[in-house]
């Protein structure tokens, strides 16, 4: 379980402090998946950069299992919103060198993982190319092989699929929820989208605008059920309940917004 | 592929020179001014004026300068980039001392250094290093931090974060510096030779022209064209091998 206690950022920027981000105070369940969406500068990628460890100074506390989130000691993926690739290093290299700095052996066996990873994300063909030459949709494919391969404890993603165009975008939505449902890593992810979070939110988180707060936490009931709505193709009643169900939550949280992301 | 365009290039820009070279002698018809027939048939003076020694010895100076240039520049080039009290330290120092033309210092170093290899290895040095250190720095601060924010959520050491992230991000740029250092490290030579040594092809070519042996002197132009040609090559196949991701 990953725990936050009255977390804070605060950024100095020519002098002047700027609260990025809370107080917030929160608990992410062990084997979900929370889609945090709220206006642009409220602070969701601070609160991840947080989570990641690449922001070591903050007010407040963060705890994973009962004792401090470390990047040291705990496998964190974390796929920045440009996707965070090594452009001198080929798509291979890119998805072992998470293993690699954290001094995990590559044997046969995390070699295998790996393969099956790259073959469900249908980019084992593309090994030995750069990420300068691969499409957008394969450069996001390349960052979720490289940070499911190290089996991680956390996966935090920053607006994955926001630079893919809408077509890409379904399509690695879909190829990323299947292989979540095999795993079940805990997730947080960033979005702007509100169909994007119902979708692939278990839990969704609404923020307030900066410094941002928690303004709701919603457990979604459309998780995984959503194929129905997706693909209109069959009209059973299950999938109308759905759609349903579907209308009112995006409409609660489009009021929100409306409000201005107060409750 | 690329090598197989580059020879080509070399040899139209090669026939171009020549030919132009040609019809201005022809057309000047100045003693002073051989055809380039006339100076390739001396070619066996490369041999029997021991032509290939000068090259060496200049090759020696020049590569030794441009080593211990790249070496210690970047050396300082980073020193700066990851430390605040160094900054603060050279800082000032290269600033003051970026504009000064260091040509001038040749008779100094020659009277601390003697008149042998060091004094002009040393000037082939001073005039290079500064720009080493500044590109090398600069290069290092022109990183965004985003690149490292992916290495940073590893939990990755210092060194891990050099070898993996800033070392092959600015490899471009040093390796752009090389080119530059190359040609001016050549030119260098060329001025450092006209004293206190008897070999070197920038040597070669004041004597001959002293002697007013002209076809020597244009054959020894030529070759000093050759060795940049050649360094020039040199610096290109590290770049690809180096860097196979630029292209
Ligand atoms: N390096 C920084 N220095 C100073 N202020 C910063 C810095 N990074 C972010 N901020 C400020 O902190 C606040 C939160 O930024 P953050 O990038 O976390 O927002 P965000 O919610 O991810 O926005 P978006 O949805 O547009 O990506 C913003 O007001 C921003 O201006
Ligand atoms: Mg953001």
């Amino acid at each position: 379980m990953l725990e936050i206690d009255q977390l804070k950022v605060v950024y100095t920027s020519n002098q002047q402090s700027i609260n990025a981000l809370g107080p917030i105070t929160m608990s992410f369940e062990q084997g979900e998946i929370y889609a945090v969406i709220g206006p642009s500068g409220c602070g969701k990628s601070t609160l991840l950069h947080v989570l990641g460890g690449i922001i070591q100074d903050f007010e407040g506390q963060v705890d994973f299992n009962g004792d401090r989130l470390n990047a040291n000691k705990y496998a964190i993926g974390f796929i920045p919103q440009n996707f965070g690739l090594l452009p001198w290093k080929n798509v291979e290299k890119n998805c072992l060198i998470s293993l690699k700095i954290r001094g995990m052996a590559i044997d046969q066996q995390v070699k295998d993982r790996v393969n099956s990873i790259m073959k469900r994300l249908n980019i084992h063909n593309l090994m030995n190319r750069y990420p300068n030459s691969l499409s957008g949709g394969q450069r996001q494919r390349v960052a979720i092989a490289r940070a499911f391969s190290m089996n991680p404890d956390l996966l935090l993603m920053d607006e994955p699929f926001s630079a893919l165009d809408s077509l890409t975008r379904e399509e690695a939505q879909e190829l990323f929820i299947d292989l979540w449902n095999e795993y079940k890593v805990t997730t947080v992810f960033v979005t702007h989208s509100v169909e994007e979070a119902i979708y692939m939110g278990k839990k969704i988180v609404i923020m307030s605008h900066c410094p941002g707060t928690i303004v709701e936490v919603i457990d979604n009931p459309l998780f995984n059920h959503m194929e129905g709505i997706r693909h209109l193709s069959e009209g059973t009643n299950e999938s109308l309940r759905d759609s349903e169900k579907y209308l009112k939550l995006s409409a609660h949280i489009r009021g929100i917004i409306k409000r201005g992301w107060k409750k | 592929m690329r090598t197989k365009r580059k020879l080509s290039t070399f040899v139209q820009g090669f026939i171009i020179i020549n030919l132009l070279w040609y019809g201005l002698s022809i057309f000047m018809n100045l003693r002073v001014l051989p055809t380039p027939f006339m100076v390739y048939q001396k070619i066996s003076l490369l041999y029997t004026d021991k032509i290939y020694q000068h090259i060496l010895v200049s090759l020696y100076r020049v590569l030794s300068g441009l080593g211990i240039a790249m070496i210690l520049g970047i050396g300082i080039g980073l020193l700066i980039a990851y430390s605040g009290w160094w900054n603060k330290l050279l800082n000032p120092l290269i600033y003051f001392t970026y504009p000064i033309p260091k040509t001038v210092l040749l008779p100094i170093l020659m009277l601390l250094f003697g008149l042998g290899d060091s004094s002009k290895i040393t000037l082939i040095v001073l005039i290079i290093i500064f720009q080493v250190i500044v590109s090398a720095r600069d290069a290092v601060q022109g990183i965004s931090q985003e690149t490292y924010a992916f290495i940073h959520s590893l939990g990755a050491s210092k060194y891990q974060i050099f070898i993996h992230v800033t070392l092959p991000a600015i490899l471009p740029e040093l390796l752009t510096n090389l080119r530059l250092s190359v040609g001016t490290a050549l030119s260098i030579l060329f001025f450092a030779e006209a004293y206190g040594t008897h070999y070197g092809i920038g040597y070669y070519i004041l004597d001959a022209w002293s002697r007013m042996d002209y076809i020597s002197m244009y054959l020894g132009v030529v070759t000093i064209s050759l060795v940049g040609f050649a360094l020039f090559i040199a610096v290109d196949l590290l770049e690809e091998s180096v860097c196979k991701w630029k292209q």
